[in-house]
């Protein structure tokens, strides 16, 4: 008996335990369906959006398969009194919002959550904070963009501080943060804005749509949402300022060009502005050569004798002749006979020949080679005349000279009128011109002296010559004879009479027989005139008319003692 | 005598040049005339933005040692001891800051800043004991214990202005008195206290003067910062 019931008992605790085991087995697979213990929930974050209220969340754990509840506790600091969780509705799920009056600034909160089931509970590790780190606000309110017109176009970001949180106390102090970007581009903008409420972008690019969205910060603590985005369309524009600079580079280069390419055209004319010819010395009867020499006393004899008159030596006349050499790229002279002839002479004989400085040779030759080559070099050249005396042999006489008979030739003081020099100096003339004159060779060149030689001529000119001076035409005879009368001489109307038609100034085209000009009709403007030289011993005193190149008459005496 | 006049001249220019140069503004503390003394908001401005700089410090150095010193999460943002300027009634809330008269206010700017003297100092002289703290943080130790104050001296000088506009009453507390007051229990707190809780003290305590300022200029001087 006693064995049957050992053996039902025993095998009803094998079926109670295999039973068992069979419902842990099905219970262990069913896993959470199972019950258990709670799992250690997770305290997450808290965040406080304006310093006066906050909230934390927890995150569960695993619930073991039986409802779980939570519960928070808190403690504050330095203080073993344990709250528990306010409100935990407010904040949603698995949240506690603490409301003003259980929001203590500047204060250590100790908090836990606890879950806890039929089974078991289980406590999250404990969690510090101070509300004053913790703060994170709600993002700006009311952002908008606006397109404004001042001097050019720009847009103007605008929006709110988030509501709660309080600013105007002074209790928080918000900075903001804006992100643009343009509608087709890939990348945000940062811009930040600092204390400040609004913001400016200058120079919106035109036709396209823009999209701002703005964040805030406290100042310690975090960042908060970005705002809902905003948008603006800007229209199609051209800003001002760009169109006229535009206008103004184009139609600068346009100018540009022009200018450069009349400069290419004109270049010689530009060169010859920009840098002139530097002209060669002339000073009527200043000899460069006499410089060189350094004979002063010639060179003040020279220029005396051309200006000044001198003391009028009546009895200390002697006809002396100045002697024009002349070339245009060499010499040419023209000379006077002996016997008071004068001959032109047009030569374009180089200067290798003839020097007409009789003077050490190396001077001269360097005298003539400066002169030839400021002769070749500019087409002006000084007219410089020569004192020569009669008969001096190395003058000889060009055949192809000028077919006038010019009595003589002599530097001429008088001022060349203005129409007829280019850029000339009053005591010189340009040979181009005297040669236009003349209408035959050129006359151009240098004069070289011969020293000693010089020496008496300029005695001889400064005695003898007058200082030239106008002559004015009073009538033409019927003979065609000119009737001069000297300004300073009244006998030379004795000699001659000559009517004009009312010009000052008459071309000579003959001298008869040493006292009689013959007049062309018509006037040429002076230029030259001319003295005649004749030599101091020989001639008798007289007057004597001379013709300069052009036919500028002039009277002068010659070794006159009686006019 | 044209040379003579021009000269002339041109010195006299010179020199009102720089008479114009040289003409700064000295600040007058007791608004002196003649004196070109700043405005209220100005003082204000100052002495938020020090003690803005001030708190910022602290934050530093109160990170710095979290990472060097104590690495163990249990004692990071805990400490055991109440700071020593527990016994000074500071508003834990805005309504509670608000709620003060602008005298109380500023008198407990005043008592907070008078308590943190001689604990920094003696702070930054542990500091400079310290082999594995870095130079940096010793300069910084020593620029706060510098800041705390002069940022007394400013707020005192904000104090006598607000006195002398009549903003506040006369009933404020001269400065020897606001020290007398101090327990002397706090001092022998403070020495006690070791070096992380004095930081960690002393943020928070920076923090409550910062804001402090900012609700007392926001209800006197009402601007465009508010």
């Amino acid at each position: 008996m006693e064995k049957g019931f050992a053996r039902v008992w025993r095998k009803t605790g094998t079926r109670l335990t295999l039973l068992y085991l069979l419902l842990l087995l099905v219970g262990r697979m069913n896993g959470e369906a199972g019950v258990a213990p709670p799992g250690k929930p997770r305290l997450i974050n808290c965040r406080s959006p304006e310093k006066e209220t906050f909230t934390c969340w927890w995150e569960p754990g695993s619930s073991g398969g039986l409802p779980t509840s939570y519960t928070l506790f808190y403690r504050k600091e330095n203080s073993d009194v344990v709250y528990e969780c306010p409100d935990y509705i407010t904040a949603g799920d698995n949240s506690c919002f603490f409301d003003k009056n259980h929001t203590s600034i500047w204060v250590n909160y100790n908090i836990t959550v606890v879950a806890q089931n039929a089974l078991g509970n289980a406590s999250s590790d404990p969690m510090d904070v101070d509300v004053m780190n913790i703060v994170q606000p709600h993002h700006p309110e009311n952002v908008t963009v606006t397109l404004m017109q001042g001097e050019n176009l720009y847009l103007q970001v605008k929006w709110q501080p988030p509501r709660m949180a309080d600013t105007r106390s002074g209790w928080i102090t918000l900075t903001y943060e804006l992100l643009v970007k343009r509608e087709e581009d890939d990348e945000w903008e940062e811009y930040f804005a600092g204390l400040q409420k609004q913001y400016q972008l200058f120079s919106p690019h035109p036709g396209e749509t823009y999209m701002v969205k703005v964040r805030c910060k406290p100042d310690h603590g975090y960042w908060s949402e970005w705002s809902a985005t905003a948008y603006v369309d800007v229209p199609d524009y051209l800003p001002r300022e760009r169109s006229v600079w535009m206008l103004l580079a184009v139609f600068s280069a346009f100018v540009f060009l022009i200018f450069m390419w009349v400069l290419a055209l004109k270049k010689n004319r530009v060169k010859h502005c920009l840098l002139p010819p530097v002209p060669g010395p002339k000073i009527k009867g200043f000899d460069s050569c006499l410089l060189k020499m350094e004979k002063s006393e010639e060179i003040f004899n020279g220029l005396i004798g051309l200006g000044f008159r001198p003391p009028s030596d009546s009895g200390d006349l002697l006809v002396d002749y100045l002697e024009v050499s002349e070339s245009i790229q060499s010499e040419s002279r023209h000379s006077l006979s002996p016997n008071g002839k004068d001959q032109v002479k047009d030569s374009v004989a180089d200067h290798s020949g003839g020097h007409l400085c009789d003077v050490p040779a190396i001077l001269a030759e360097k005298c003539n080679k400066e002169m030839e080559a400021q002769g070749d070099v500019q087409t002006e050249e000084s007219l410089e005349t020569v004192g020569h005396l009669a008969g001096n042999d190395n003058h000889t006489p060009n055949p192809s000279a000028a077919s006038s008979n010019q009595p003589c030739v002599q530097e001429s003081p008088y001022h060349v009128p203005e129409e007829s020099k280019q850029g000339l100096d009053p005591v010189t003339w340009d040979n181009d011109e005297l040669s236009s004159y003349r209408g035959n060779a050129p006359v151009h060149g240098k004069s070289h002296f011969n020293s000693e030689y010089v020496t008496e001529r300029w005695q001889g000119c400064l005695q003898v010559t007058k200082p030239t001076e106008y002559v004015e035409v009073q009538k033409v005879n019927q003979e065609n004879t000119l009737i001069l009368k000297p300004k300073a001489e009244e006998e030379m109307e004795d000699f001659l009479q000559l009517g004009l038609r009312g010009q000052d100034y008459s071309k000579v085209s003959e001298l008869v027989n040493d006292h009689i000009l013959l007049l062309e009709r018509g006037s040429t403007t002076p230029n030259t005139y001319c003295g005649s030289l004749g030599s101091p011993v020989q001639q008798q005193p007289k007057q004597t008319l001379c013709q300069g190149p052009n036919g500028y008459v002039e009277t002068f005496t010659v070794q006159s003692s009686s006019y | 005598c044209v040379l003579h006049c021009w000269s002339l001249f041109v010195l006299l220019l010179m020199c009102l040049d720089l008479h114009t140069l040289v003409e700064s503004a000295p600040i007058c503390a007791h608004g002196h005339t003649g004196c070109h003394s700043p405005t209220l908001s100005d003082l204000f401005d100052r002495v938020i933005q020090h003690s803005a700089r001030m708190h910022g410090l602290s934050s530093d150095l109160h990170s710095d040692f979290e990472q060097y010193f104590l690495p163990s999460r249990n004692q990071i943002g805990r400490i055991n001891r109440k700071c020593h300027t527990a016994y000074i009634l500071t508003p834990n809330g805005k309504e509670n800051a608000q709620r003060l008269a602008r005298e109380e206010l500023t008198e407990v700017i005043l008592k907070l800043l008078a308590a943190w003297r001689d604990p920094l100092s003696q702070f930054h002289r542990s500091m400079a004991r310290h082999e594995d703290f870095t130079s940096i943080s010793g300069n910084k130790a020593l620029e706060m214990s510098d800041m705390v104050h002069q940022l007394k001296n400013g707020v005192e000088k904000v104090a006598e202005k607000m006195q002398l506009l009549g903003m506040i009453s006369n009933s404020l507390m001269s400065l020897s008195s606001t020290e007398a007051l101090a327990p002397h229990s706090a001092s022998s707190e403070a020495r006690s206290m070791s070096d992380y809780e004095l930081l960690y003290c002393f943020r928070r305590d920076s923090n409550k003067v910062q804001n402090y300022l900012k609700i007392l200029k926001c209800r006197i001087v009402a601007e465009h910062g508010c």
